[in-house]
């Protein structure tokens, strides 16, 4: 919903802060068709007609407003209204997904639509390194641009201090205390607006996602890691991140470090699952080249032996579920959501194994707790991306 | 004084994707004010070597697909000379690339003949092996049948090459060793309009029999009536001219820009019987 809070010089926002603020005020009443004139506009507003003039004459002139076409007279007649509308191609917004393994960017118009995505492989790089593929894969889209470039979003798997702009931990990137805002910012002197992937995707869901609207959301995300995305109380929560250091057993299914040992993400992150899929897949008898020693794997390798009976497979599943269903509890027993949305490549297993986590997780609340919950999968692959393109739009010109 | 130039490599610039990969290329690089140097070798059987471009003669240079040797691509990096490639990559150097989402396009197509079609015995025809939008797309079939949990055996993944020739020929040979098959998925779509060529002259009815599809789309794909996945070959080539100019321009640019593909049904797909909801 559209805030209607009006600065006033009361509240003591600088001249700078009001104009902005009434520039998104008019800006968003347009875009979400709460208005379409000026009159409307004042009215919407509360703001004073030639204050509306003002601004809107503004938002015509860069080019973010057309005027195209006549309204209807009011009841008292006069002329009849030139109505506005909103010119969704008149920036661009960049998202950028940065993983352990790759950065992913997304080059997008105001109204969300991706006009290309550009991919870029860390091979392995930390650190520096990692700055510098973040900006390759920004000049990547800066090559694309059709229109001028609004602000950048940027999604980080790891601990973010989204309001300083600073990554504080991203241990597999090499990070600690990168201040990626401002440091992007410096070089392409345009707004930086930073978070953790997780919140991200949360972001995305929320704001473009398939479910009806809800008050209380989180997204899990699983990939090399495990996380939790939030929104409470109609807001993104920025707080939402990485748990999958969180210790859950004195063991892992799988040989670790003895530091790592009984973590989370030594149970649902995708190096552990896969290692043990490729023990699977190896000895399961894919048909026609399904599997060969060498491909890439990924979540169809184990749907694909768990559909037809594989007894390994079907214990992989369970136990991915089982797991799954505790990190389900938690955030039940915590905030009871509206909604709890499953995201990232594990979505390739499938409902079945949705529903049997689902099922782990009655066991695990109270009945009246999961009760009114609902849940899905969501396995489009540039959630995050899209993500920092939602809050880039809300954050630079009060959209979405 | 001669404009500056940019360079393309093809391996024939007559050829429907080449053809259009161009006029993408030309469309940007006129708009700048710069010529176009192009590099065919293919069309010339009297060729002396297989790429002739002087690159040290052109700003920059745009490779289609695979048709300048690694160890050209090598000497091109070295001399700093920027570089794009079109639907290629060679991952062991820093040359970006402009590609179409092969693995959307792909599974698109695979969902609609399985879902929206309702087919279940699936014959696959392949692009030129090693060649990357190839090898993409059937990295990404392999996947989606293990999604929709379907056997495909070895004899149903024709062997193709881009050609019309080549698929008509791998599709007359499984009909006649008298496989059972209800659709058919091309690498390209040329192949798919081929192929719905032949299984017509063999007496199947398209699509009420077989549904076929095939990536990628043009005119003789619209002609056809043929259910394809759009991938817009012109704006690829365009995309390609922008991120090379934006590499001469000094942009430091790695990695592989990707573009969205569409599905578009037409006649070849959807049985009559098959209500679509």
């Amino acid at each position: 919903m559209p805030s209607v809070t009006v600065y006033s010089t009361a509240n003591k926002a600088t001249h700078s802060q009001l104009r902005e603020h009434n520039r998104q005020l008019l800006l968003r009443a347009i875009y979400e068709g709460v208005a379409d004139n000026r009159a409307a506009l004042a009215q919407e507003t509360q703001l004073a007609k030639p204050t509306v003039s003002e601004l809107i004459g503004e938002l015509i002139e860069e080019g973010l407003l057309i005027e195209e076409g006549r309204g209807h007279s009011t009841r008292e007649g006069g002329k009849r209204p030139r109505l506005l509308k909103f010119v969704p191609g008149a920036r661009h917004v960049i998202g950028l997904s940065v993983n352990d393994d790759y950065v992913m960017g997304a080059l997008a118009y105001l109204d969300g639509r991706i006009v290309a995505r550009h991919y870029t492989d860390l091979d392995g790089a930390q650190g520096e390194v990692v700055v510098a593929v973040v900006c390759e894969t920004i000049n990547g889209l800066l090559a694309q641009l059709d229109a001028p470039l609004l602000c950048i979003g940027i999604g980080v798997s790891g601990a973010v201090d989204a309001k300083a702009g600073i990554v504080t931990y991203a241990p597999l990137l090499g990070w600690q205390q990168v201040p990626l805002a401002e440091r992007i910012e410096a070089i392409y002197q345009t707004p930086v607006y930073l978070a953790n992937s997780t919140a991200l995707v949360a972001m995305a869901q929320f704001v473009y996602g398939p479910t009806d609207p809800v008050n209380c959301f989180a997204a899990v995300r699983m990939g090399s890691s495990v996380g939790v995305g939030l929104v409470v109380n109609g807001a993104i929560y920025d707080g939402g991140g990485e748990i999958g250091a969180l210790r859950m057993a004195s063991g892992s299914p799988v040989d670790v470090r003895p530091e790592d040992t009984g973590r989370l993400d030594t149970f649902l992150g995708w190096p552990y699952v896969r290692q043990r899929a490729r023990e699977l897949c190896e000895a399961y008898p894919y048909p026609n080249r399904q599997f060969n020693a060498g491909d890439p794997l990924s979540y169809l390798h184990i749907r694909y032996a768990i559909q037809n009976g594989d007894p390994a497979a079907l214990a992989l599943q369970d136990e991915l579920s089982q797991h799954l269903a505790q990190v389900f509890a938690w955030i039940i027993g915590l905030l009871t959501p509206d909604h709890i949305s499953l995201a990232g490549p594990i979505a390739d297993l499938g409902e079945t194994m949705l529903e049997q986590t689902v099922a782990y997780t009655r066991d695990l609340v109270w009945p009246d707790l999961i009760q009114t919950v609902t849940f899905s999968l969501t396995e489009a692959s540039s959630l995050v991306a899209v993500g920092a393109i939602a809050q880039a739009l809300h954050r630079e010109l009060g959209l979405v | 004084m001669m404009a500056a130039q940019l360079g393309i490599i093809t391996n024939n610039q007559h050829q429907v994707f080449q053809r259009a990969v161009i006029a993408g290329i030309r469309e940007v690089v006129e708009t700048h004010g710069l010529g176009l140097l192009i590099d065919s070798y293919a069309d010339d059987e009297t060729h002396p070597r297989p790429v002739t471009l002087d690159y040290h003669a052109v700003e920059g240079v745009c490779v289609i697909a695979d048709a300048a040797p690694v160890d050209l691509l090598q000497a091109m990096v070295a001399a700093g000379k920027p570089v794009s490639l079109v639907s290629h990559r060679v991952p062991s150097l820093p040359i970006p690339t402009v590609s179409a989402d092969n693995m959307q396009g792909v599974g698109e197509l695979v969902q609609h003949v399985v879902e929206g079609c309702q087919r279940q015995q699936l014959v696959f025809i392949r692009g030129l092996s090693g060649q990357w939008d190839a090898d993409g797309r059937e990295n990404a079939f392999r996947q989606e049948i293990m999604r929709y949990n379907l056997h495909v055996p070895p004899a149903h993944m024709l062997r193709g090459d881009f050609s019309a020739s080549m698929a008509a020929h791998s599709l007359q040979t499984l009909i006649a060793n008298g496989a059972r098959f209800d659709a058919v998925i091309a690498a390209d779509y040329l192949m798919a309009i081929a192929a719905v060529e032949t299984l017509r002259g063999a007496g199947y009815r398209v699509p009420d029999d077989v549904s076929v599809v095939g990536f990628g789309d043009a005119r003789e794909a619209e002609a056809a009536g043929l259910t394809t996945v759009a991938a817009d070959v012109v704006e690829q080539g365009r995309r390609a001219a922008r991120q090379l100019l934006s590499q001469i321009n000094g942009l430091r640019i790695r990695g592989m820009t990707v573009l969205s593909v569409r599905l578009i049904v037409r006649d070849t797909s959807l049985p009559q019987s098959v209500n679509l909801p």
